[in-house]
């Protein structure tokens, strides 16, 4: 009798603790964000929900700043910009960010910069980076790098958060977020952040200074068929070096505003007929006073004379809009051992200048005809099951630009094969061909060089192999990647050209990583590469990073590094980034966390130059500090 | 059965979490769900349990038939889990059968679900309407107590 007594208190106890155990376990699996992982669009690193924690990363940037082959700097106007491995790029266009099915890119540069991309992570719930051509998958603008930005789910939160925190040179930010679901299936999710920002430097003797402040709203609400997000920000801060001379101006300010709203339908039982409608409109204004001998060098407005050297306006102001609309329709579907998707895709892009003026002509207008483009897409995706273990991944898109103005109307194919071999459980081996084409923005043909100002689309070509091996706790992988690059677009000193060769770049990366326990890992990467131009910026690097956890205590330490080189008579040093931080949970609810930053003080540098190119100089990119934050959630 | 799950869950918690590349659809969340579940209805009815979800999704099916036995219709299932929403809701309805929800919010406007899985605060929830369970005349073990509440 005891003994059945006893075994039937052990099996009720292993019955409850199952349980308990089990929701433990779905909790993590959830937080492990691999839901929405696509292997078949590209190389994919995951920043999960569990390790945007550990690891107290609270603003995209802290994120991509780690990536291999990229290298984040900050441009001329104080921002953070992201430029392709060994090269740096005062706006890139290769790089397209999405919040859930939004691409958030400006319709002026197609950079995400200025408002995205320092968007805090308070309302995130996981972040993919796709080494990979994105508008084959979703029929948007093109690019290499792309990064898909998943806010929390209502249906998960169903509460109310407050984050905030303070760094030690002022900088500080509060968010509040809030969400709740509906008997009749509904749910919804807002969230409110402001940040002042706090960045100086002292270059020539004089404060730059890029402080400011920043606003965020994101709404979302949805059902199982319905999706309507809507996001706004502002950003008002002062320019930095801006755009004079002498890198050195007297005051200057830039405004940012960006409104999005994104509407999603799915129909059919299965929902593999997807429709989304969306607008965005991008109003921005720029002013400079620079009253030394040369003034401002705006591109368009520099006189080059005999006598003197170049010189532009002492005052310069801009207002200027961008609306663009977007219509997507797609459909997926089976046959046999294929599966197809196939879409259209509409975009009309327009930029009315409001006002442009200088101290010298106060109705300057606009800089080019350009001002409307219209690109209209079809796309088809066949991903065939050839073996259980191989499958075959082919891609097309063909784009069609209308534009307006002296720009030609152009059509650019784009091509992509590619295959995923899993012969055991741990191998894996992945490799794609991509051709795509990046077609001039309204900014690239504002600011082209005059004599040469039809620009032509960037042509890009690049193969990658990626080779992953799982044993036990460990994962190892190895990619390698060639890029080759014709018509690059490039900011020489008197505006835009398109390079005349062909550049080519080739990468190799390692990664591995150790899982001690399910909160306990380490993470390992080096990558090094070469380019075929003179390089301007980091070709190699990797990262250590460790972050773990021991009952009410979560804690993680990194270290980026960055290689040094040499431009012009500079020469930049290595950089090694290196952060430690721990949280204390007081309940499940609330937690304080403590973070270093830069401990080491060997910042990334990035270049910048006075006098249209005929001097350099380098700036840090990063301080040294202490971040203070707390999480509340109720 | 209870013996199978429990064994099930140790064994996926001794395998290692690495993958090469996630090439199949990604069916753990969904997985661990019908787990919960799977435990719920054994420890709420006796004898063999007969699953019903409305509108189930491939993977749902798939999943799910490895712990129970799935009926196609509302009428032939003794457990009917209804975690998607129903516009007009059309389900059977007598005592014959027990009703579980995801929606915390229906199960509060409907008695004729004993229990709800949900999430809040980022975190999955188990709640059991005492009032539901005694008209039922379900005996959940002791161990259920911190999932049952006094409305």
């Amino acid at each position: 009798m005891k003994i059945i007594l006893l075994l039937g208190l052990l099996s009720s106890l292993l019955f409850s603790d199952s349980l308990d155990a089990l929701l433990q376990e779905y909790k993590s699996t959830s937080d492990n964000s691999l839901q929405t992982v696509n292997e078949k669009i590209g190389h994919v690193v995951i920043y999960s929900q569990k390790e945007i924690r550990l690891m107290q990363y609270t603003k995209l940037n802290d994120i991509l700043k780690e990536l291999p082959l990229f290298n984040i700097n900050t441009n001329q106007f104080g921002l953070t910009n992201y430029s392709l491995t060994g090269s740096k790029t005062t706006t890139s266009g290769f790089f397209r960010f999405f919040i859930n099915d939004h691409e958030i890119s400006s319709g002026y540069d197609q950079s995400t910069s200025l408002s995205w991309g320092d968007l805090p992570l308070d309302f995130v719930d996981h972040v993919e980076i796709y080494y990979g051509e994105s508008s084959f998958s979703f029929g948007n603008e093109t690019g290499i790098y792309f990064v898909r930005i998943y806010t929390k789910s209502a249906l998960k939160e169903n509460s109310s958060e407050i984050n905030s925190w303070i760094a030690s040179k002022g900088a500080n930010s509060q968010s509040f977020t809030n969400s709740a679901s509906f008997e009749n299936g509904w749910s919804y999710l807002v969230f409110l952040n402001q940040e002042k920002i706090k960045k100086t430097t002292i270059y020539n003797n004089q404060k730059l200074n890029s402080n400011g402040t920043k606003h965020y709203v994101y709404m979302d609400l949805s059902d199982e068929t319905n999706k309507i997000n809507m996001g706004y920000t502002d950003v008002s801060k002062n320019n930095y070096t801006g755009l004079a001379f002498d890198a050195t101006p007297d005051s200057g300010k830039s405004l940012s505003k960006d409104f999005f709203l994104n509407y999603t339908h799915y129909f059919l039982e299965d929902k593999s007929l997807k429709a989304n409608l969306s607008v965005d409109v991008n109003d921005r204004s720029y002013d400079e006073v620079n009253t030394n001998l040369q003034g401002i060098a705006v591109v368009p407005l520099i006189t080059f004379s005999q006598y003197g050297p170049p010189s532009g306006p002492k005052s310069y102001s801009e207002d200027l809009r961008f609306i663009k609309t977007n219509a997507y329709l797609s459909k997926s579907f089976d046959v046999e051992d294929n599966s197809f998707i196939t879409a259209l895709n509409v975009k009309n892009k327009t930029y009315d200048v409001q006002n442009r003026e200088s101290n010298t002509n106060s109705d300057i207008g606009r800089f080019s005809t350009f001002d409307e483009e219209t690109i209209s897409s079809v796309l088809l995706q066949d991903s065939y099951k050839l073996k259980d273990d191989l499958i075959l991944v082919a891609n097309t898109k063909l784009d069609y630009y209308d534009r307006n103005a002296y720009l030609k109307d152009s059509s650019e194919t784009l091509l992509r094969f590619g295959a995923i071999y899993t012969p055991t459980e741990n191998w894996g081996f992945k490799s794609f061909y991509t051709q795509t084409a990046i077609a001039p923005s309204f900014y690239n043909v504002d600011y082209a060089y005059k004599s040469a100002p039809a620009l032509k689309s960037q042509q890009y070509r690049f193969y990658t192999l990626e080779s992953v091996y799982t044993q036990g706790d460990s994962k190892f992988g190895i990619t390698y990647d060639h890029v080759s690059i014709d018509d690059f677009i490039y900011l020489s000193p008197v505006g835009f050209i398109n390079i005349d060769h062909t550049i080519t770049s080739e990468g190799i990366l390692f990664d591995y990583e150790y899982s001690f326990t399910d909160r306990d890992k380490i993470h390992l990467n080096y990558y090094t590469s070469t380019l075929s131009e003179t390089i301007n910026n980091a070709t190699k690097g990797g990262y250590i990073k460790y972050m773990g956890g021991y009952q009410k205590f979560d804690y993680f330490t990194s270290i980026i590094y960055r290689n040094g080189y040499n431009y012009e008579s500079l020469n930049i040093p290595n950089s090694f980034d290196m952060s430690l931080g721990v949280t204390y949970h007081v309940t499940k609810d609330l937690s304080y966390s403590l973070k270093a930053n830069n401990i080491l003080d060997r910042s990334t540098q990035s270049l910048y130059f006075t006098n249209l190119g005929t001097h350099f100089f380098a700036l840090d990119d990063n301080d040294r500090s202490i971040t203070f934050s707390i999480r509340w959630v109720f | 059965m209870r013996v199978l799950i429990i064994l099930i869950t140790l064994l996926s918690f001794l395998s290692s979490e690495n993958y090469t590349f996630l090439v199949q659809p990604y069916s753990k969340e969904v997985e661990l769900e019908a787990k919960i579940i799977a435990e719920i209805a054994t420890a709420s009815l006796h004898g063999k349990i007969k699953l019903f979800i409305p509108h189930i999704t491939v993977m749902e099916e798939k999943v799910y038939s490895k712990y129970f036995t799935l009926s196609p219709k509302c009428e032939a299932a003794n457990f009917v889990f209804v975690n998607k929403n129903l516009e007009n809701e059309t389900l059977c309805d007598n005592a014959n059968r027990l009703f579980f929800t995801n929606n915390y919010r229906k199960l509060l406007s409907d008695d004729k679900y004993f229990g709800a899985l949900f999430w809040n605060k980022s975190r999955p929830n188990i709640v059991f309407i005492q009032k539901r369970l005694e008209k039922r005349e379900i005996e959940l073990p002791k161990t259920f107590d911190q999932f049952v509440e006094n409305f």
